[in-house]
């Protein structure tokens, strides 16, 4: 825990950077408020329609696919961290994690075959 | 802690962070001269010698410029959303390794913001946090643009995440810690007396999937669909002022040198010269801190050669499509990284049973 | 030292807590939700647990919140603007009554001790070794269960899509 006592002051110099740099842009520069400049900014062409249209599903399929490989990488981290020490009492670990890994590629060929990535 | 070494540990932090600060402007000016190089072109001379000064210019026109903020913008999230970007960018410089040690009123204080023991699962970590200033700066301006940049960034930036951890794990196998410091210290020396003892020599592939998931991570070309001036006006940041747009590319230049950073640590050596030794570097000079000095120069020379390696890219390769992209993570990239994973797994199992 | 950096870090993470729960624009929930995952990941690193922090900062603030964001910006939702409290004000409300209660509690009952427990040595490979021998069963046993999870997320997201407003299933 001491070691983090330098990113802490980190922070506070971020924060600060941060700060800084909202100073800046609210100090400088003139303001000069025009509707056309206020509004929807659409390639020049008035904005027309819901600025928040439905989107596909292809989007959260992506981040719970992205959740789930997640939480695999994050079990195959202790595994990596420990492995080279226990090789010494046989190929416990090895064939663990070998178990593990088959699981998910059996999720992975799933993906692959269920072929609904393409929806982006 | 006592004083002295307190006080010495927030001027380290402090320089540390103003040097990686330091890289936007040097980035700014490298990039213009290095597109206009393979383009062909003379690129900014205008502005002092060789256009050495137009990182200047930028900087003050970004600051001098109307700050237009729209009406529609759900104004918290909106003002919050640069620096979401720029704080995880910030934060993540901590755990990389400069140089070993040096030496000040007898005490040895180590070249890096911290000695975090879990270097690599907190820049992974932390660098997972760049996306939300994305995420919530193109939702809060109520654009159509910015929010379909936005949802397909954080899609990019989420897909090559595994391959990063994947690649980041099979290190962390081969090396046994997750320390950056230690692993650094474990490329010392050379295989056979002809290779230097670094990272690519025995993770290749390893290195491959980081250096093509780092592309994806930092929003670069061929990755940088999402804010591609052509296709989606510009993005995320379509309804961002000047000084906002200078913020994200701030992030965005910083997450790149961290991104070196990381490969030069894990890949190439660290702070070692390739076949000099520390121990030899110690005998010839003499001084720790001298021996701490070429530690550090070798350092940022390895990060800017992939600083450079990251322009050369840019300028070079065509853009890729979005579902290319997606395509090439979840088909590829994973896959790939859980083979390097078996194999760097075997081959510690049959090298531990010799 | 660690005292009132416990304070300090439950002081922000009830308070970024109560946001979440309080504030009517379901981004900002998103939001405040980051915020208390932080002070909790701030919490694991007093007790020493460095991989634990940043475990949580990987996948809880950095894929279940990603996952919540998405949702809630597929989603839509129309805010009632007028009618909205300040969370922050709420917030931090909630956290003054947190920290007197603990006051209280401490004074009346004695139950709540004056000093943080040590922090123990070298705790991440005692864990990963732990997980690996003691823990094997329910290691494999969560790998099944992700490819579980894996099936019946498409399951679930076979949709159509309707051109205006949602999708229906």
């Amino acid at each position: 825990m001491d070691a983090f006592l330098p990113v802490g002051i980190l922070f506070i110099c971020a924060l600060l950077l941060c700060v800084g740099l909202f100073t800046v842009k609210r100090l400088l520069g003139p303001r000069n408020p025009v509707a056309s400049k206020l509004s929807v900014y659409e390639c020049g062409v008035k904005p027309e329609g819901n600025a928040r249209a439905p989107f596909k599903t292809g989007f959260y399929l992506i981040a719970v696919l992205f959740l789930l490989f997640d939480v695999e990488a994050a079990f195959f981290f202790p595994w990596a961290l420990v492995y080279k020490e226990s090789l010494a009492q046989g190929p416990g670990l090895l064939i663990a994690m070998l178990v593990y890994m088959g699981l998910l590629v059996l999720g992975l060929v799933y993906i692959f075959r269920k072929d609904c990535l393409k929806l982006n | 802690m006592d004083w002295m070494d307190l006080i010495v540990t927030a001027v380290k932090t402090i320089v540390i962070y103003l040097g990686m600060v330091q890289v936007v402007p040097i980035m700014l000016i490298v990039e213009r001269r290095g597109a206009a190089l393979i383009q062909d072109r003379p690129g900014p001379n205008r502005v002092g010698p060789f256009g050495l000064f137009q990182p200047i210019a930028d900087v003050i026109k970004m600051m001098m410029k109307e700050v237009a903020v729209p009406k529609q913008v759900n104004k918290a999230l909106y003002i919050l959303g640069p620096f979401l970007v720029l704080f995880p960018a910030s934060l993540v410089i901590a755990a990389l390794p400069f140089g070993d040690f040096f030496t000040l009123f007898d005490k040895n204080y180590i070249l890096q913001v911290a000695n975090i023991d879990v270097g690599i699962l907190y820049i992974l970590a932390i660098g997972s946090l760049g996306i939300y200033g994305i995420l919530f700066g193109g939702w809060a301006s109520n654009n159509k643009f910015s929010l379909i940049g936005a949802m397909r960034s954080s899609s990019q930036i989420i897909s090559y995440e595994i391959p990063l951890g994947l690649a980041a794990c099979s290190a962390v196998l081969w090396y046994g810690t997750f320390s950056l410091r230690e692993m650094v210290t474990g490329q010392e020396g050379t295989i056979l007396s002809v290779l230097p003892n670094w990272g690519i020599f025995y993770q290749p592939l390893g290195f491959l999937l980081f250096f093509v998931a780092a592309f994806a991570e930092t929003n670069r070309l061929p990755f940088d669909l999402p804010e591609s001036e052509a296709e989606l006006v510009a993005g995320f940041h379509t309804e961002y002022g000047p000084m906002d747009f200078g913020t994200f590319f701030m992030a965005e230049y910083m997450n790149m040198a961290t991104m070196s950073g990381l490969m030069v640590s894990i890949y190439f050596g660290g702070w070692h010269l390739p076949w000099i030794s520390d121990a030899t570097l110690l005998q010839w000079l003499g001084s720790r801190n001298l021996v701490a000095l070429i530690q550090v120069l070798t350092a940022v020379t390895k990060i800017a050669f992939f600083m450079l390696v990251f322009v050369w890219v840019r300028w070079t390769i065509p853009r890729f499509r979005f579902d290319q992209l997606m395509r090439l993570a979840w088909k590829n990239l994973i896959p790939l990284g859980l083979i390097n994973l078996v194999i760097t797994a075997l081959v510690l199992y049959f090298k531990g049973a010799a | 030292m660690r005292e009132g950096l416990f304070i300090a870090f439950s002081l922000f993470t009830i308070a970024a807590a109560s946001g979440v729960v309080l504030s009517r624009n379901p981004v900002y929930s998103a939001f405040s939700l980051i915020l208390s995952f932080f002070g909790l990941s701030g919490l694991y690193l007093l007790w020493g647990t460095t991989f634990m922090a940043m475990i949580q900062i990987l996948i809880y603030t950095g894929a279940i919140v990603v996952l919540f964001v998405f949702v809630v910006m597929l989603l839509n939702l129309q805010v009632n603007k007028e009618s909205s409290p300040n969370f922050l004000i709420v917030g931090i409300s909630g956290a003054a009554v947190w920290f007197f209660s603990l006051i209280i509690l401490r004074v009346l009952t004695q139950a709540i001790p004056n000093t943080l427990p040590a922090i123990p040595t070298d705790q991440i490979r005692t864990i990963s070794k732990l997980l690996f021998t003691r823990y094997l069963w329910p290691f494999e046993v969560l790998s099944l269960f992700l490819l579980v999870m894996i099936i019946a997320i498409f399951a679930i997201t076979r949709t159509q899509e309707i051109p205006h407003g949602g999708e229906k299933q």
